[in-house]
């Protein structure tokens, strides 16, 4: 059954990004940094990588520093679970609810970038929020620098159980445990599937 | 005004797996081997040397997820074995045993071999040291150090049984000291108590207790040293409270203490070390007529992003005790074990800006290790600030002695541990160094060095210094 029958639809072409979806297709290379994150970071594979990412690409004048609607654009097009709707049309996630804390000095190798999701669920009582928020949480992770500290969170007074949710996003470990059932993979994987695929042909 | 403080640096890395994935916690052997074991999302143990930093053994197999906690049980009679117990998000706990000299623990023919464990220092600083300067013959080498290439490295521990019960993933496991009872706490809000039954090694375990009172998953457990009166084991969990567990004469347990004041999940516990309980009990009280056992105090580590110290408060008396004089009929119940009161008395200076994931307590100095979320590790020690009266309660403060940034680069860091060193480079026996185990899946090993800094304007500034993952070390590569 669904939590909300009849969700509220946002335009897609009014939603923030900078994507230009037609150029895309023709200069996929252009969009360097996503473009880097789409596909398997060299970070998952090695947990090192850090260190040549810090210290050879550091004075590379054209890497741009990951922004807020960076973010956005990795979170956007995740599938809501139970309608074939990305987040953002559904306005689960918006712009100006996507906060980055960037170290004072990038430079500084021990320097963490924090990010704050805040999330507004289409219904208050919506029994989904925490796959929702488990999803952004770990697609963030996923295409992040791992110097990126991620925590998502429902927005204040849109969910009945929001403390209880935002603990449960809180914790590594539960985090960690969820990722190992299959079942509730299935479901993220189906979510996640077009922020894998190229989606705009 | 000058202070002592400390600079961390990095000694070596253990080698982890050509694909690492996130490593839990590196738990050392509690009788002096030098062994470390690591659980890994990789759904084994690893077992590091403590000697030459290297891979020890493996034991794989025995769980289908992460392995999220791995203990050691104290050995209390030479046996020759060592035993482990593993914890998983498979939501089972499983039991290892291992010959000392490196053949799986094949339990009939254990009688006949040679006795090699000792719980004794001395003992285990002879292994592979020439002709001592005190005229002591080179024993034998016992340990077998296994080469990570080897092909049968995995099969020198045997896996030996599984312990099912718990409804979901397993987060913590702790032998008790006395090596009697077994603990293991989960998702499922649970904490269950096991004892081996039988024979050493006929791997028959009886469930003693099933706990379950808090209302979260249970996150952390920590045993108590018996003080005369038993031993108590300590929960931490996702409802932000800590409780106490005991066993009463009959073998009924129940909880006998709430810890309330974390405004996070507690995700580490830690007992005071005989060291430092000496160090601040006043002389003057430990005289003949103070027959009350000295109780070590705990120290907890929280999501809240503080680390706090509990000490157990004088017993309040009972209320609505029932009076001497009015009761006619004696009773038949028995009164159920006393309960404690504890209190917060001190909160450590405040270093992370992230949930902390573990805390340890040096049993050689009495100082603090912390490390979590923020990747830095801190430590702290207890000082001395005064006296309230003459003879009177020693007032104490904690400050930090160093601070190291980025242990394991960026990558969050879930276990710190105070270890016993070694390794051909240590300057003395009792040396110690800091393990850390991190997201990274590597395990890294850091030595302490003291030195005297000045303060500024009075302010004790705590030195920071860099781990960067490349910082050359002495590890073989």
């Amino acid at each position: 059954m669904l939590d909300n029958e009849n969700p509220t639809i946002l335009s897609v072409s009014e939603l923030p990004t900078r994507r230009d979806r037609r150029q895309r297709k023709d200069q996929p290379k252009k969009d360097s940094i996503r473009d880097k994150l789409y596909g398997t970071p060299d970070w998952e594979m090695n947990p090192y990588y850090t260190l040549a990412y810090s210290d050879a690409d550091s004075d590379d004048t054209n890497l741009e520093p990951i922004d807020e609607q960076e973010i956005y654009d990795l979170i956007a097009p995740i599938c809501d679970p139970e309608h074939p709707l990305s987040l953002e049309s559904l306005g689960v996630v918006k712009l100006q609810d996507v906060h980055l804390i960037s170290p004072l000095d990038p430079a500084k190798p021990a320097a963490l970038s924090r990010v704050l999701v805040e999330l507004t669920p289409t219904v208050s009582h919506c029994s989904l929020a925490t796959v929702i928020g488990l999803g952004v949480r770990v697609r963030l992770e996923k295409a992040l620098p791992p110097s990126f500290r991620v925590e998502v969170k429902i927005k204040k007074d849109t969910h009945g159980q929001a403390e209880e949710v935002n603990k449960q996003l809180a914790d590594k470990e539960r985090v960690a445990a969820a990722l190992e059932n299959k079942s509730l993979m299935g479901i993220l994987r189906k979510m996640m599937q077009p922020c894998i695929e190229p989606q705009y042909q | 005004m000058a202070s002592l403080e400390v600079r961390i640096h990095a000694i070596a890395e253990f080698k982890p797996s050509a694909f690492p994935d996130r490593a839990w916690v590196s738990v050392p052997n509690p009788n002096n081997i030098p062994l470390i074991a690591t659980a890994t999302a990789e759904k084994s143990v690893r077992v590091y040397s403590l000697k030459n930093f290297t891979l020890h053994s493996k034991m794989e197999g025995g769980h289908n997820r992460s392995v999220r906690s791995v203990a050691w049980k104290p050995v209390t009679k030479n046996t020759g074995v060592l035993t482990v117990a593993s914890g998983s998000f498979d939501s089972t706990m499983a039991i290892w045993r291992r010959r000392e000299d490196g053949s799986s623990a094949d339990l009939n023919g254990r009688e006949e071999e040679e006795i090699f464990i000792e719980n004794n220092v001395e003992e285990e600083e002879e292994l592979e040291i020439e002709i001592g300067s005190d005229g002591k013959p080179k024993p034998r080498p016992r340990l077998i150090t296994r080469t990570t290439d080897s092909d049968d490295e995995n099969e020198d521990w045997a896996f030996e049984i599984v312990l099912e019960g718990h409804d979901s993933e397993i987060k913590d496991v702790a032998y008790s000291p006395s090596g009697q009872w077994l603990a293991s706490c989960s998702r499922d809000k649970s904490i269950w108590i096991w004892e081996e039954i039988g024979e050493e090694g006929e791997d028959d375990f009886e469930t003693i207790a099933v706990l379950q009172e808090h209302t979260a998953d249970v996150k952390c457990v920590s045993w108590r040293k018996d003080d005369g009166n038993g031993e108590v084991v300590a929960s931490g969990s996702y409802d932000d409270t800590i409780r106490f567990w005991k066993g009463d004469d009959e073998g009924e347990w129940s909880c006998i203490s709430v810890l309330e004041g974390h405004e996070g999940t507690v995700w580490k516990l830690e007992w005071e070390p005989e060291v430092s309980m000496k160090r601040f009990s006043p002389e003057e009280e430990a005289k003949e007529d103070d027959h009350e056992p000295k109780i070590p105090r705990l120290l907890s580590a929280s999501a809240d992003c503080t680390i706090r110290v509990w000490s157990r408060a004088p017993t309040p008396p009972p209320p609505n005790k029932p009076s001497y004089f009015n009761s006619g009929i004696p009773s038949t119940m028995r009164p159920p074990p006393a309960n404690e009161t504890w209190e917060c008395t001190a909160t450590l200076p405040k270093v992370h800006d992230l949930p902390i994931y573990s805390v340890s307590w040096s049993p050689k100095t009495g100082r603090v290790v912390s490390a979590g979320g923020d990747s830095k590790i801190v430590i702290y020690e207890e000082r001395t600030k005064g006296r309230t009266a003459v003879g009177g309660k020693i007032e104490t403060e904690w400050v930090v002695m160093g601070v190291l940034e980025s242990g394991h680069g960026p990558w969050e860091i879930n276990h710190v541990v105070w270890c016993k060193r070694f390794d051909a480079g240590r300057k003395s026996e009792d040396e110690e160094m800091i393990i850390s185990t991190g997201d990274d899946g590597a395990v890294r090993a850091w030595a302490i060095e003291e030195f005297v800094a000045p303060a500024e304007n009075g302010v004790t500034v705590p030195v920071v210094a860099e781990g960067t993952p490349g910082t050359k070390v002495a590890s073989s590569s």
